[in-house]
């Protein structure tokens, strides 16, 4: 479970992140939903606990991430906005070097590799360097290797971006899998259909502040919109003035 | 686990195998050509073929000349000034037409030594010339003396006697003083390329944040980082070290007047003085490329990082570093201190050892706790 209260971000005179409070629970899908530049990448480094936020609280799973970010880090596996790999190492070795880091066993780590690189495809490239790898195979890459340790709390930064029909559908499934099994599941995106096909909460996140927050029903009557879309554009205030919609 | 990793990627990476392999080969290289050069200029000036112009002019002299040890008397080119100036001839000598004139009259004879100071190549064979003449001077003076029924030595009012103090080895070390130098340059080189990698590298392919999402304090990348970064210097100083021993080993030392006398003891000991450096220097690089914005500018301050090590090496080649052992808990200018006495053939008291790898360890530590502490920083992780 994270709990996000109140928190705040500013960068100079620009204020990032301003007073964004949400859950997301275990079990279920939480979609952070936003335009560019609303402030959906510099939340998730707040909660990675790479970045310190100016004011607020930010809890996983009851570990406080700002006094002591390692226990929750423990407990999450995190998709960052940049997944550089290291191309002179192959895919099992990512996904090796990162188990070794969350102090995974030898058999074990073998055993989870083998089994995230079939998941998701990966199996035939595993033992190749990744200098050569495609987009949608390097985002594979850096997604196994933040989920090797199994983590009760997955944060993915905008997962799909990039990927073709294929590699999109199988993140998808990886989500529901994750949310069968109980995983609090957290992740920020601006495409719309991917949001409405997964999530069972979305936070609605613009200019900083969370505009809107619950499931996509309640998010269309709050809008007083039919198609999801259309309510996103009007709570995200991308569209100033309804009426004028044509 | 973050050591082992940035191994096998440094093993990996050209670039890093590259700058270990020049960093070693480096030195050897410049040893062995520097060395060989000046024994075989050395040689040149023992056997000289000496181009003479107007030898017609003065046969005594040209005979004589011709008896001396290695010198070889030949026909000077027409033009012998635009032939040196060209570099065809090193030196010539010219004897002028009344040459044999003045020397019946007991006035100096003209004789001229065409060279070209700019051209220190040659300047063995030009003294060696210079002396000829001189010493054909002064015994052609005596001759005249005797003639004349006076002692030749009364014409000599002072009598030089050269003694030389320093030992075969000090003239050795004064000629290695610069070894110690090109191994801290080594161990610089040699961690450079993989420290930059696994740190401005590393935050340019945008892999530092996701690496620093694992729970592993801040300080386990540092010190992995920095010990595979030490391990390439270290590297670079090992090799680099028994190179330049076995090219040197085989160098015509005895061309130079110098015995080379450097023993298996003494390279333990330069070691020892070295590689506590080595881990020192590892830690300096990794603290600049940490702090550099981007690959370029770690290389930019790499570049002038080489530079200052150099200092300390240059003013010690003006005020020589032997014999102060209390500088040795200065980091790289006690290591050079300390080594000056080993190649000196004094080496210092094993405390001395100590001292110095203790204080150059322990600020190496420091650097390592400094790069840690950067790493905690939001401009540093995501590189604003």
């Amino acid at each position: 479970m994270i709990t996000l209260g109140g928190v705040h971000k500013r960068f100079g005179h620009v204020e990032a992140v301003r007073h964004v409070s949400f859950t997301a629970d275990d079990g279920s899908v939480t979609g952070l939903l936003g335009p560019n530049g609303a402030g959906k990448t510099t939340t998730l480094r707040l909660l990675s606990g790479l970045m310190r936020p100016d004011r607020g609280t930010i809890e996983v799973d009851g570990h406080d991430v700002i006094a002591d970010p390692i226990p929750a880090q423990r407990a999450m596996g995190l998709l960052p906005d940049s997944r550089g790999l290291y191309p002179r190492l192959t895919a099992r070795e990512h996904i090796r070097y990162f188990g070794e880091l969350r102090g995974l066993r030898r058999a074990e780590l073998a055993e989870r590799t083998r089994r995230l690189l079939e998941q998701l495809g990966l199996g035939p490239l595993a033992d190749r360097p990744v200098a050569g790898f495609s987009q949608g195979e390097r985002t594979k890459v850096a997604l196994a290797r933040a989920l090797v340790h199994e983590p009760h709390n997955v944060i993915l930064d905008e997962p799909t971006n990039g990927l073709d029909i294929m590699s999109t559908r199988a993140v998808r499934e990886l989500v529901r899998d994750l949310k069968r099994v109980g995983r609090c599941v957290l992740f920020s995106s601006h495409i719309m259909q991917e949001v409405s096909a997964l999530c069972d909460r979305i936070v609605v996140i613009a200019q900083g502040t969370v505009v809107a927050d619950g499931t996509p029903d309640a998010l269309r009557r709050q809008a007083n919109r039919d198609d999801l879309e259309e309510a996103f554009v009007v709570l995200a205030g991308l569209e100033p003035d309804a009426g004028a919609l044509p | 686990m973050v050591l082992r990793k940035e191994l096998i990627d440094g093993l990996r990476d050209r670039r890093s195998i590259a700058s270990l392999a020049v960093a070693s080969a480096m030195t050897p290289l410049l040893f062995g050509i520097v060395f060989t050069l000046v024994a075989e200029r050395r040689k040149s000036a023992d056997e000289i073929a000496l181009p003479v112009a107007g030898a017609q002019y003065a046969p005594a002299f040209v005979d004589w000349l011709t008896q001396q040890t290695g010198v070889t008397v030949v026909p000077a080119p027409s033009d012998p000034e635009a032939s040196v100036r060209n570099r065809d001839e090193d030196v010539v000598l010219i004897i002028e037409e009344d040459f044999q004139n003045n020397l019946a009259r007991a006035v100096p004879a003209p004789v001229k030594l065409v060279a070209d100071v700019t051209r220190f190549a040659t300047l063995p064979k030009v003294n060696r010339v210079r002396a000829l003449v001189f010493t054909y001077s002064q015994l052609m003076g005596s001759l005249r003396l005797i003639s004349r029924g006076v002692a030749p030595s009364v014409a000599t009012a002072l009598r030089v006697e050269e003694v030389e103090v320093s030992s075969s080895q000090q003239r050795l070390a004064a000629q290695l003083g610069m070894l110690p130098l090109f191994l801290v340059i080594a161990a610089l080189a040699g961690g450079m390329q993989i420290a930059i990698d696994s740190t401005a590298g590393e935050r340019e392919r945008g892999s530092l944040e996701p690496l620093l999402l694992n729970p592993v304090p801040r300080g386990a990348f540092a010190a992995g980082k920095w010990v595979a970064a030490s391990l390439f210097g270290c590297g670079a100083v090992i090799f680099s070290l028994v190179l330049t021993i076995t090219v040197l080993r085989r160098v015509p030392w005895h061309d130079l007047g110098i015995r080379f006398t450097v023993t298996d003891a003494g390279l333990a000991s330069l070691l020892a003085l070295i590689l506590p450096a080595a881990l020192f220097l590892g830690a300096v690089v990794l603290f600049a490329s940490t702090f550099a914005r981007s690959f370029k500018e770690a290389q930019t301050y790499m570049g002038m990082l080489i530079l200052v090590p150099m200092l300390p090496g240059l003013v010690s080649a003006a005020y020589p570093l032997s014999n102060r052992p209390w500088l040795a808990p200065v980091p790289i200018v006690g290591q050079y201190a300390l080594a000056a006495d080993v190649l000196g053939g004094t080496p210092p008291r094993p405390m001395f050892y100590i001292v110095a790898g203790v204080s150059v360890l322990m600020c190496a530590v420091a650097l390592v706790i400094v790069t840690a502490r950067l790493l905690r920083r939001e401009t540093i992780i995501f590189g604003r």
